[in-house]
């Protein structure tokens, strides 16, 4: 089976591999200014939520900086035999916490230039992502068009928490320098501390577990403001790829959305279709972390409202906690080939298709 | 022939290869197993997680909080649980009982020692 996973954590051991590609300035700051941790650590605001048990899998364990690749490549790419999979970096997505915007930017520039200088070398099956520190629309839109002619480059990505939803007239350079290079916009659960303080609707939770069971709120937040601020009339080609964020909740949304829309169409005019019809078009769900209910069939009828079969995007999240193995992923077997990989094709458009005509003809 | 082994057990490790806190993990044919030693003996279990396959066995062992009727954190079972590298779902070492799930078991196999060295009943009993 043709394997893309969306969602691949490719960890550093020490925020210091940054060095060589800072500006001296930011070298500076990086060395000898304030982190929030040790040596090594990685600038950011923390979310105020810590998990109880650390972040990753206790079965990766690594010493050097090698070893996040070498495990990798053993414990994740070549045992379940991946065909493509794409680097979202870690830490990075956090340089959103950050008030000072100049820094944010200066660390994901760094770290765009590590990941294509370090990571993308290693390994045939590796794509990346330009991330960007959207507290700076044009400063993030700067680096995508720095970067988006990467042959290896597919897609750019933020942190799902924000300080405003990303539909928002203040983000859209972003959306325009994405059209402009042919990249779809991601984002991906994180960001939720420092500058971006709304990641839980209500207010703050107090334990990790209940706040992961909401990583769905922004996500939400973020759709229904894409669709209704028009992006995807103003950039009808963009997709928008919302990663790790649960894929259950979409149905439900989409049902109220239309009923509102129905009544209220006159609020935003711009708007030609559906909200639905927008988000089957343009919108893409990674399944990672899947919903588990007692009887799988009610997770699936839940996912065919969604036209899961053509907008689900396999995903692991390797090497975290609740990381999904491709071999146990439970959707529908008739939408296997599409949900594994056939559906990043169309999402992803600088995979190369004939890997994966290669690989179901194999 | 050792005893244990004229009995029809499987050899897993030595003694000395294991300690408390410290588990074994060895391969027997083509099953990966996790030989435990706790404080009144050893205990072997399948290092593949009933939830969702992971390895059960490369994870942290510790303790748990105690279920109570108040607010409080009551630190119980030391040293008896382990929670899988993957996930973090509770095990009891010597049952292979999951904690929030009665229904859920890891495999477990029995030990014994001769010697100095630790063999397992891998068949199932019939």
């Amino acid at each position: 089976m043709f394997i893309v996973d969306t969602d691949v954590h490719n960890y550093w051991s020490s925020a210091e591999v940054l060095l060589p590609y800072l500006e001296p300035y930011w070298r500076d700051f990086l060395v000898r200014g304030e982190k929030p941790g040790p040596r090594g650590s990685f600038p950011h605001g923390h979310r105020p939520w810590l998990h109880p048990e650390g972040f990753s899998r206790h079965d990766i364990r690594p010493e050097t900086e090698e070893d996040n690749y070498l495990i990798m490549k053993e414990k994740h790419l070549d045992l379940y035999d991946i065909d493509v999979a794409i680097l979202t970096a870690d830490e990075p997505l956090e340089a959103s916490t950050l008030a000072n915007y100049h820094y944010a930017n200066a660390l994901v520039k760094a770290y765009n230039d590590y990941m294509i200088d370090w990571w993308l070398p290693k390994d045939s099956r590796f794509k990346g992502s330009i991330i960007i520190s959207p507290t700076d629309p044009h400063g993030a839109a700067a680096e995508i068009r720095r970067l988006g002619d990467h042959k290896d480059i597919v897609q750019v990505l933020a942190s799902h928490g924000s300080q405003r939803p990303y539909g928002d007239p203040f983000y859209h350079p972003i959306y325009e320098a994405c059209a402009e290079v042919g990249l779809p916009f991601a984002i991906h659960f994180g960001g939720q501390g420092g500058v971006n303080h709304n990641a839980v609707a209500g207010g703050p939770t107090s334990y990790y577990w209940e706040t992961h069971a909401l990583l769905s709120q922004p996500a939400m937040t973020h759709v229904v403001s894409m669709i209704s601020n028009g992006v995807f009339e103003k950039y009808p080609d963009l997709y928008f790829v919302v990663i790790e964020c649960g894929v259950s909740w979409v149905p439900s949304l989409m049902w109220r959305l239309d009923a509102n829309f129905k009544a209220l169409r006159k609020e935003t005019p711009w708007l030609k279709m559906l909200p639905s019809e927008y988000c089957r078009r343009n919108i893409r769900f990674s399944t990672q972390p899947l919903e588990q209910p007692q009887n799988v069939r009610h997770l699936w009828e839940t996912l065919e409202h969604m036209d899961g079969q053509n907008t689900l995007l396999f995903a692991s999240d390797y090497p975290h906690w609740d990381f999904d193995a491709p071999t146990n992923l439970h959707v529908p077997p008739a939408w296997r080939d599409k949900v594994m990989g056939l559906n990043a094709l169309e999402v992803y458009k600088r995979i190369e298709a004939s890997a994966a005509t290669a690989r179901i003809a194999s | 022939m050792t005893t244990a082994a004229a009995w029809g057990l499987t050899f897993a490790c030595k003694t000395a290869d294991v300690r408390v806190g410290e588990p074994k993990i060895v391969t027997i044919g083509r099953i990966p197993v996790g030989i435990f030693q706790l404080e009144d003996g050893y205990a072997a279990l399948l290092n593949i997680c009933p939830h969702r396959a992971g390895q059960l066995c490369e994870g942290p062992i510790s303790g748990t909080t105690k279920r109570t009727d108040k607010t409080e954190f009551v630190y119980v079972r030391a040293g008896e649980l382990i929670r899988c590298a993957w996930h973090g779902w509770e095990f009891d070492i010597r049952s292979g009982k999951c904690l929030v799930d009665d229904k859920l078991k890891a495999r477990t196999f029995p030990v014994h020692v001769d010697g100095d060295e630790i063999y397992l009943e891998m068949a199932r009993k019939p």
